[in-house]
């Protein structure tokens, strides 16, 4: 990944002074980078471990090792459940997608109009947009349910999906505002005095320049539906309809008998595709730029 | 139901009125269908499931079980039937059966018993446990009672043997005297530190001859008496019997995997009989169950045979007489008793236990024989608690007995805080 | 400026004087059609509960029962009676002031290290993205105690130099910044939208501050913190917003009761108590309520001052 911009402009005088100063704070910013690592990795060392672990030994050992290796707990995770686990990520799989498609189109037309478009009443609806943000959900959830109820989705992905081709999580409306506003207005008065109309403007000029954000948007929300546990909680109650974090959490039960090692398999499992979404798109967020070769 | 038409137009505005009656609601043919919710985990599902399949098969009727953990069923419940979409069959729990009940979002089964709900063989107390204002509103699946998890393995090492049933909380300094010397286990004391503990007050309090609450839901106990409670175990902190305030601060919310027993900062602890299976499957080391301690030699009388749990009927329900039959398969026939075992506590209904009892495994045995053989331990089952009792129990006294363990406060003080906030929040429940 | 309304470049070039309402039409269609799937998002389905919810607040609702008007009981009580609600907000403000800029720091120096063309990058970006990625699973309540327990790893680490910790975990002391790390080690989501920012910067801007001999770092200072001053500004609001309402880790790490000591009593913390847990819906809701005030007025102020250090293109 060479695509830098630093690096790409500023080494014009290579002076061997300036190469070894170069030199060191590479090797400096590695050392940080690396210990970073360790804090960062920790937890999932130690989750990898737990899995592999006789489930007596989950709460008192400290050490990461296990004393033994054992794949039971994959086994009984995978299987032990009533419905396999792989409904679950079928599932999810299926909420995350939609998700990522309703969030793209919904939010980044809302945020146009925020962003370049005037019109009356802009900065009421911009603030009221941001007012759904900060209204705890918990007092929602019951008005809520009864409306999604009323329509006959509970039970479905249909509560959980539908949000999201509403534009109805103000986070990304806003981020993506935030962005447009960041791009050179001349480029749409120049593409406006051409004629072209709003949706051209939206579509041939702001969009193909704002991939670092739609990648950003496309990632959060495939992680965020993924992990989300409250809003399946609420509404799914038919196993066949769970999603992974709600599998997830039938393993354990504290007032009862729990498959802790099961919890702690699956999750390692379930982490595996979120990790590979974010390892193939962050590449398409570090190129985004490259590729457009934005000129102004 | 709990909101009105009225508002709930007013809350979907027309347009998705419209749609809802063009959709249709979920339409439900009387009892091809049942919906029964519960917590667990994975054991009681696979447990739970096996009798709900065998119910199909006997009856026809499809059951649509959907559980979660603890924690997690509550809001799923309560959004359920705030929502207008009650399950027909609700587990119910001890602390919140009053809420409900006394709010209709439960059922009294009265009518139903002698016919749909043969009951002639169950235990009369867990019958009285059920009943809220003089109705039955809950099936209890299971009788446990208060027990004190033992670290078998940790007493031996140590060359301690294990507390008998006459044990007073007077013997324990010199129990943790003996046990500190001899213990090989790094940070490891003898006792927990139970002050925090509902039930642990509970038996303190029926042991004086007092209770928590009265029938009509006023405090049945005195300030002197929260007072000694917690100089009890200020004293015994002092002694260094029990494990740290800090240490027993890591038992946040008296989950299995977080109690000192398991996380091996103590060689014991309280909890119920019921959850020794759950406690042996997150432990390495074997564990027996026996009584609290006596507060004096020869006191008894402050266990009881508490229902572990129920089975209620939805309020809004539209086939209730077919949630009681199922009730009826599930507590009273030996092939549903035969497989959920003791895992709910101890079957009530006697024919059910007679049947079930020669094919336990040994913990089940262990927790069974303890339940029936409490002696001069048992007591009389008290009145169901109050409204707002939850609200006592958890933030209120573990926040009070966790101020005097840090040494924020006196056992005097927080005996006095704990009985004069006790008492506003039952006021404030009946004013509302 | 005014926006052309969708097909409007089709329209007759030759046009009678415009009546207003055409006038009107011309120039607000645009703006409106684009937001149609939110105006109905936020009609059909989001406006509805947060109106009932605002109505509840002035109710006894407990759940199961059909609410009652009690006015303004719940607040005054909030105000006037309420030693847990000082409590919570206690809490909040400090997490809310400590774990936001903390985050917010080391989630632009990340990034900035991020950006350069090093080796190994995309790997490190995964890496730190991790802890974001578990989310709030119930098995970082394990982990975080394996840690910050007496005996947990930091302690072992700080014995090393000879210090004996305490339980950070579950000390009433303490308790409140072993959340506030947790919140700071999943400082992935605001590091990517820095990323994310930092590639949108213009490199001519660059190349052109170059060839005029600016030091990296005046180029810093004087092009990449301008220019990222948009997104500075967004997650600063995110995440306070998201602190001000940060109810998951506590749950799960407190045991759902802001123990040890209300130490942890986040305010969403405490609302989700008195709604759930004590049958007080009508009473949550108030306090729902007063948290969106203070959160708006927080939001609004940040707003009129964005206009004298954020810096949008013109």
């Amino acid at each position: 990944m060479s695509s830098d911009v630093h690096t790409l402009t500023v080494v014009t005088s290579s002076s061997p002074a300036a190469r070894l100063r170069k030199r060191l704070f590479s090797v400096f910013a590695h050392v940080v980078l690396v210990g970073a690592s360790i804090v960062m990795l920790y937890p999932l060392l130690w989750m990898l471990s737990a899995s592999f672990r006789p489930e007596n030994e989950i709460f008192t050992s400290s050490s990461i090792w296990p004393s033994s290796i054992s794949w039971d707990a994959y086994v009984s995770g995978w299987n032990g459940l009533k419905v396999h686990f792989s409904t679950f990520f079928l599932n999810s799989f299926i909420i995350s997608g939609l998700s990522i498609v309703g969030n793209l189109i919904t939010c980044s037309l809302a945020a146009f109009a925020f962003a370049r478009l005037e019109f009356w009443g802009r900065p009421f609806w911009f603030a009221m947009m941001l007012g759904t943000l900060m209204l705890p959900y918990q007092v929602t959830l019951i008005p809520q349910y009864v409306l999604f109820h009323q329509l006959g989705w509970i039970n479905t992905f249909l509560p959980l999906v539908v949000p999201k081709f509403l534009a109805a999580d103000a986070f990304f409306i806003f981020l993506m505002v935030q962005f447009f506003r960041g791009l050179p207005k001349e480029l749409d008065e120049a593409a406006m005095m051409d004629g072209c109309s709003p949706w051209r403007i939206y579509w041939k000029v702001l969009l193909p320049l704002s991939m670092p954000v739609l990648v950003t948007a496309a990632i959060f929300t495939f992680i965020w539906t993924w992990d989300d546990f409250f809003g399946p909680l609420i509404y799914l109650s038919d196993m066949r309809t769970y999603t992974v974090q709600l599998g997830l959490r039938t393993f354990v039960d504290s007032t009862a008998e729990s498959n802790w090692g099961g919890l702690f398999a699956m999750s390692i499992l379930t982490l595996v595709p979120v990790f590979l979404f974010f390892l193939f798109f962050q590449r398409l967020l570090i190129e985004g730029i490259a590729t457009t070769g934005m000129k102004r | 139901m709990t909101f009105s038409i009225g508002r709930r137009e007013f809350l979907m505005g027309s347009t998705a009125l419209a749609a809802a009656a063009a959709l249709g609601g979920p339409a439900r043919a009387a009892a091809e269908r049942m919906r029964l919710i519960f917590w667990g985990g994975q054991a009681r599902a696979d447990r739970t499931y096996g009798v709900t399949d065998l119910y199909t098969k006997a009856s026809g009727t499809a059951i649509e079980g959907d559980f979660a953990a603890f924690g997690d069923y509550w809001p799923k419940l309560a959004t359920q039937v705030a929502g207008g979409n009650s399950p027909d069959v609700i587990q119910m729990d001890y602390r919140y059966i009053v809420e409900y009940a006394t709010r209709g979002s439960i059922a009294p089964l009265d009518e139903f018993v002698g016919n749909a709900l043969d009951l002639s063989d169950f235990d009369a107390d867990q019958l009285e446990g059920g009943k809220v204002d003089g109705k039955l509103y809950g099936i209890s699946l299971g009788a446990n009672s208060a027990a004190n998890l033992l670290n078998v393995a940790a007493f031996e090492e140590a060359g301690v043997e294990l507390p008998t049933r006459d044990f007073s909380y007077a013997d324990l300094p010199a129990l943790a005297e003996k046990f500190n010397s001899g213990n090989k286990r790094a940070g490891m004391k003898v006792w927990s530190d139970n002050s925090f503990l509902e039930p642990a007050l509970e038996n303190f309090l029926r042991q004086r001859g007092k209770a928590l609450y009265t029938a009509d839901g006023q405090l049945a106990f005195d300030v002197e008496d929260a007072v000694a409670w917690f100089q009890l175990w200020a004293d015994l902190r002092a002694a260094g019997v029990t494990v740290s305030p800090e240490d027993q601060a890591l038992d946040a919310n008296d989950a299995i995997e977080t109690t000192m027993i398991t996380l091996g900062k103590a060689a014991s602890t309280y909890a119920h009989s019921n959850q020794l299976v759950g406690f042996q499957a997150a432990n390495k080391d074997p564990l027996t169950l026996i009584n609290y301690p006596r507060i004096a030699a020869g006191t008894g009388g402050g266990h009881y045979r508490k229902p572990s749990m129920f089975f209620s009927v939805g309020g809004s329900s539209t086939i209730k007489e077919d949630a009681a039959k199922f009730i009826n398969f599930f507590i009273g026939t030996a092939e549903a008793g035969a497989i959920l075992g003791v895992e709910r506590g101890i079957p009530c209904d006697a024919s059910t236990r007679a049947a079930i009892a020669p094919g336990l495994d040994a913990q089940s045995q262990a927790a069974l024989s303890y339940v029936s053989n409490l002696g001069d331990l048992l007591g009389a089952l008290p009145p169901p608690p109050p409204q707002a009792a939850g609200e006592i129990s958890n933030p209120l006294l573990r926040t009070k007995a966790q101020e005097v363990g840090f040494g924020q406060l006196t056992p005097e003080q927080g005996g006095e805080q704990f009985h004069a906030e006790a008492a506003a929040i039952l006021a404030r429940a009946k004013q509302s | 400026m005014t926006a052309h309304s969708i097909g409007a470049t089709n329209a007759p070039v030759v046009r009678a004087v415009p009546s207003v309402w055409r006038r009107l039409w011309d120039a607000n269609a645009g703006g409106y059609l684009f937001l149609l799937p939110w105006f109905i998002g936020f009609l059909g389905l989001t406006i509805g509960p947060m109106i009932s919810s605002l109505y509840l607040s002035f109710t006894n609702f407990d759940l199961l029962t059909p609410a009652r008007w009690v006015g303004l009981d719940n607040y005054t009580r909030i105000f006037t009676a309420d030693p847990k609600f000082a409590q919570s907000m206690r809490v909040t403000l400090f997490f809310v002031l400590f774990s936001v800029p903390l985050k917010l720091a080391f989630a632009l120096c990340i990034a900035l290290l991020l950006n350069r063309g090093m080796r190994g990058l995309p790997v490190y970006r995964a890496i730190f993205y991790l802890p974001s990625l578990l989310g709030a699973s119930v098995a970082i309540a394990v982990l975080w105690r394996q840690l910050f327990a007496g005996d947990g790893v930091v302690n072992d680490l700080l014995a090393v130099f000879g210090i004996e910790g305490p339980s950070w975990i579950s000390n009433p002391r303490y308790s409140l910044w072993t959340l506030i790390i947790l919140a700071i080690w999943q400082f992935g989501s605001p590091m990517i939208i820095f990323l994310a920012g930092l590639r949108q910067i213009p490199q001519d801007m660059y190349e052109a501050a170059s060839l005029d001999g600016a030091s990296k770092w005046r180029m810093f200072w004087k092009i990449t913190l301008p220019l990222l001053t948009p997104v500075v500004f967004f997650n600063a609001i995110i995440q306070t917003i998201e602190g001000f309402k940060s109810f998951t880790p506590a749950f799960i790490i407190s045991g759902g009761n802001g123990s040890p000591i209300n130490s942890t009593l986040f305010y969403t913390l405490y609302l989700y108590q008195e709604a759930f847990a004590f049958f007080r819906m009508g009473y949550a809701s108030a306090l729902a309520w007063i948290l969106l005030a203070i959160v708006a007025v927080f939001t609004a102020f940040s707003f009129l001052t964005s206009r004298y250090w954020v810096h949008y293109e013109q």
